[in-house]
Parts: C-alpha cells; sequence; structure tokens
C-alpha cells in the first residue's frame, strides 16, 4: 500500500484506491464498508471499502478473510496482500483521516461530531465507488452509533442499494472484513511511518497503542506537550485524554469566539440592588470597532 | 486599587533605546485570534511555521486542534512595525556595561545612558528586538478580511496625524 501522498501531506484527508476490476463494472457488487482507528487519541482514522462481485464472494471468503481485530498484524498483512493478487475481482478505497482533520472538525466554531464525520466518510467512499463505475447492488456497514438510525440515512441516500448496518459486520460479511483489513493495514502503516508536521528533535516513538487507556500513550502525551502549541498535530486534541493533560500542563488559551460570559462570568445577583457604580469612560464606537484602547501603562 | 497603580505609573519612566529600532532584524510574525495567557518565548519554528500550508482560499493553520486561516497584511505607509521588549533599567545598564567592556568602545548611546540624570534604577527601558513590515493576520476558520479590527486599527495612526495638525489659516 503506497501513502507517499498522505506522507507528503498529512494535514488533511487522503484518499486511496485500487484500480476497479472490469468485472465489477459489469456484474452487480457487494460493498463493505469499515474504519480503523476510531478511539485512539493518536494518529489517523482510516475509513475503508471493499467491493467484489456478488458471484464471487465465496472466493473472497477462501481468502480466510476476518475481522480484522482478531487478526495480527502479520496476517491482516498476509491478507491484504492476497487481495492485492486477486485485484481481478476485489477492488478497494480508502480515505485517511488525518488528527488534524479530526480535532479541526470536532473543535470547529460548528462542532462536527465524529459519528457525523463517519457517515460522511462513508457515504463519500460508497459514493466514490459508484463514481467509479462500480456496479454496486449491496452495502454492507459496521455500525456506528445505532444502526437503525444509520441504516435509515444511508438507505435515502442509496435509494437504488439494499442497505445492511450491522453491528459486527466485520465478522459476519467477508467484503467488510476485507474493508476492516485495508482499513487497519492502512491506519497502521500511516502510524508506523508518520511525519511529523513539527521539527521535533527529541521525538520519542515509543507511544504505545495509541489508545487513550494505554499507560504508554498517556506518558508519551505528557511528555510531548509543550507550553504553547500543545500536542504536536499527531494527537486529537479533541479527545479528552489530550484536553485534560493540555489543561493541567500547557498554558490558558482563550479564543476570541469563546462567549463573553464565560470569560467574565455571571454578574453577582447582588450586584442587581446596588446603585451603580461609576462607569468607566467607554471610549468612542470608532476606537471600539477597531479594538484600540488608550494605554496608560505598559 | 487603581489609584495606587497610577501612583506608580506616574513615578515610572519609560526609556526608548532608539538606537535599537536602527538594527532590529526583520522577524515574521503571527497575530492569533486568541489570546494565550503567558508571555515568553514559543517555538513557532518548530510548531507553527512548518504546519502552515498554502490552500486554494489562502493559508491555513491549526493552533491547538482549531484550524486558523490567514493573510499577509502589509504596515501601512507611516507606520512601522516593532517587536518591543520592556527590560528593567538596572539590567540594561549592567548590559551596555558589559558591551562596553567588550568593545573597549563608548558608545554615544550609552555614555549618555549613563550621564542622564532622569534616569534612575527602577525606570524601565523599552527597545525593539525585531521589525516587521507585513505581518500574518489569522482568523478562525475564515480569512480575518478587509473588516479586521487590526485592519482598521492601522487607519488610526494616519487619521490621528491628520486630524491633529494645524488647519491652515486661509
Amino acid at each position: 500500500m503506497d501513502l507517499s501522498e498522505l506522507e507528503e501531506d498529512n494535514t488533511g484527508r487522503c484518499r486511496l484506491s485500487s484500480p476497479v476490476p472490469a468485472v465489477c463494472l459489469k456484474e452487480p457488487c457487494a460493498l463493505g464498508v469499515d474504519e480503523a482507528g476510531r478511539g485512539p487519541v493518536l494518529g489517523p482514522m482510516v475509513y475503508a471499502i471493499c467491493y467484489c462481485p456478488l458471484s464471487r464472494l465465496a472466493e473472497l471468503k477462501a481468502l480466510k478473510v476476518a475481522d480484522s481485530k482478531t487478526l495480527s498484524e502479520s496476517e491482516r498483512d498476509r491478507l491484504f496482500a492476497k487481495m492485492e493478487k486477486d485485484r481481478d475481482f476485489v477492488g478497494w478505497a480508502l480515505d485517511v483521516l488525518s488528527p488534524n482533520l479530526i480535532s479541526t472538525s470536532m473543535l470547529g466554531r460548528v462542532k462536527y461530531n465524529l459519528n457525523s464525520l463517519s457517515h460522511d466518510t462513508a457515504v463519500g467512499l460508497v459514493q466514490h465507488a459508484l463514481d467509479q463505475g462500480v456496479n454496486v447492488t449491496q452495502v454492507f456497514v459496521d455500525t456506528v452509533g445505532l444502526p437503525e438510525k444509520y441504516q435509515d440515512r444511508l438507505q435515502q441516500r442509496f435509494p437504488g442499494i439494499e442497505v445492511t448496518v450491522k453491528a459486527k459486520a466485520d465478522a459476519l460479511y467477508p467484503v467488510v472484513s476485507a474493508a476492516s483489513i485495508c482499513a487497519k493495514v492502512a491506519r497502521d502503516k500511516a502510524v508506523k511511518d508518520w511525519q511529523f508536521v513539527e521539527k521535533l528533535p527529541d521525538l520519542d516513538a515509543n507511544y504505545g497503542s495509541g489508545y487513550p487507556n494505554d499507560p504508554k500513550t498517556k506518558a508519551w502525551l505528557k511528555k510531548h506537550v509543550e507550553p504553547v502549541f500543545g500536542f504536536p498535530q499527531f494527537v486529537r486534541f479533541s479527545w479528552r485524554t489530550a484536553q485534560s493533560i493540555l489543561e493541567k500542563e500547557a498554558e490558558g488559551v482563550i479564543w476570541e469566539d469563546s462567549s463573553a460570559e464565560d470569560q467574565e462570568g455571571l454578574g453577582r445577583i447582588t450586584s442587581y440592588f446596588l446603585s451603580e457604580s461609576p462607569r468607566r469612560h467607554t471610549p468612542h464606537r470608532y476606537f471600539q470597532e477597531r479594538g484600540l484602547e488608550s494605554a496608560s501603562t505598559l | 486599587m487603581e489609584s495606587s497603580d497610577e501612583e506608580t505609573t506616574e513615578k515610572q519612566r519609560i526609556h526608548l533605546r532608539s538606537a535599537t529600532l536602527c538594527d532590529a532584524a526583520p522577524a515574521i510574525v503571527h497575530l492569533l485570534p486568541c489570546e494565550v495567557l503567558v508571555n515568553g518565548p514559543a517555538p513557532v519554528e518548530r510548531f507553527f511555521t512548518p504546519a502552515i500550508r498554502q490552500r486554494p482560499s489562502g493559508l491555513e493553520v491549526s493552533f491547538r486542534g482549531r484550524i486558523l486561516r490567514g493573510e499577509e497584511v502589509a504596515v501601512p505607509p507611516g507606520v512601522a512595525g516593532y517587536v518591543m521588549v520592556m527590560n528593567e533599567k538596572a539590567e540594561v545598564l549592567a548590559e551596555l556595561e558589559r558591551r562596553h567592556k567588550r568593545r573597549g568602545l563608548e558608545h554615544e548611546e550609552e555614555a549618555q545612558a549613563r550621564s542622564e540624570p532622569l534616569e534612575r534604577d527602577f525606570d524601565r527601558c523599552i527597545g525593539a528586538t525585531a521589525s516587521f513590515d507585513h505581518f500574518h493576520l489569522w482568523g478562525l476558520e475564515t480569512i480575518p478580511g478587509p473588516d479586521a479590527k487590526v485592519r482598521g486599527a492601522l487607519t488610526w495612526p494616519n487619521l490621528a496625524a491628520a486630524i491633529h495638525a494645524q488647519v491652515p489659516e486661509d
């Protein structure tokens, strides 16, 4: 799997896809969707689709693809290599969502939560397969959130396709297992070869699994806090683990969109009954609009 | 509370070390849409600068996991940009003394600084450490654009000069 495009710029999202097997353009296909790296506080999240003609699902199954979580890294690599060999009937595509994209989406003025980001990415990948001309007739998705709601949404979006959203779909349907292997292989490779945007001379690569409850990951986060900038972009700032470390170990930051109420705190209730203290002289609107104040001290 | 502040203000004088304005090296400065509650050095070159991307819509970077979009703003004619640092008078004198000894030279400014009777040990000195004729203005998620407060603020010095200028008598 060639992730060089990601290594060039890993601040946004990056899509990779296999060539579309000719048979998938003609014959009706099943398409599986799965993700890897949803939970970790470090590194990208990868969404993958894998598709194969209905008539050849048995062959895909014969590769002994299984839920990627039940496989070792070397088994996953081996299975992915096998799928690459079977490129005459198996196709895949994936979206790598950088930790920076995840942070900035979740911490935006308008919050874009991880579920919506996931759903939209999955929809984007299915659409991508359709745009490439893959004759998709069935879609299988491993659940994110409530399966019913997700299924309704996807079914509405793709009315001509039979959509199945199910918990543990990655263990039940070979196309989903195959997608989960693609996603996991890509996530592992992306993490292993991660090109840090920042210039960090004494970077410690021993960050453990990347899951928030891993003591190694926690220790790594604490070690790499920068008082002003927080963390390298490899870290998902929006994760609670990252936020609480920042609260304790980094300098405070007040954003211009944090409401005035938050900043000043509400006035005491008794303040409404007291006579007003002499008002401070407010400058002319001209100065207020330009953020200008007269300085009496430096 | 406030009045005691004012008292100290009245007593304290701030001296501009004008020589520093001439040899201040150009620097790249960034104006962020947030306040970082600390004053001090930060590894901008290691964390921030390498993360800036040129996108079709303009400059893009992220800070503390939030996206910033930015543009370059030129300092208008008639205004100069400096990064100023405040020192206690005593510190400055000591520094001048050291420099003087090292070079074995006596600059006019230094001689003046020591003989200046108006300066006292608790006075402070302000000097430029860098200069700039443009800066990066960053907005939270959107490019600040022509309505940015700082752009308006930069028009004030010229307006102030105009309204305070002598009106020619006709």
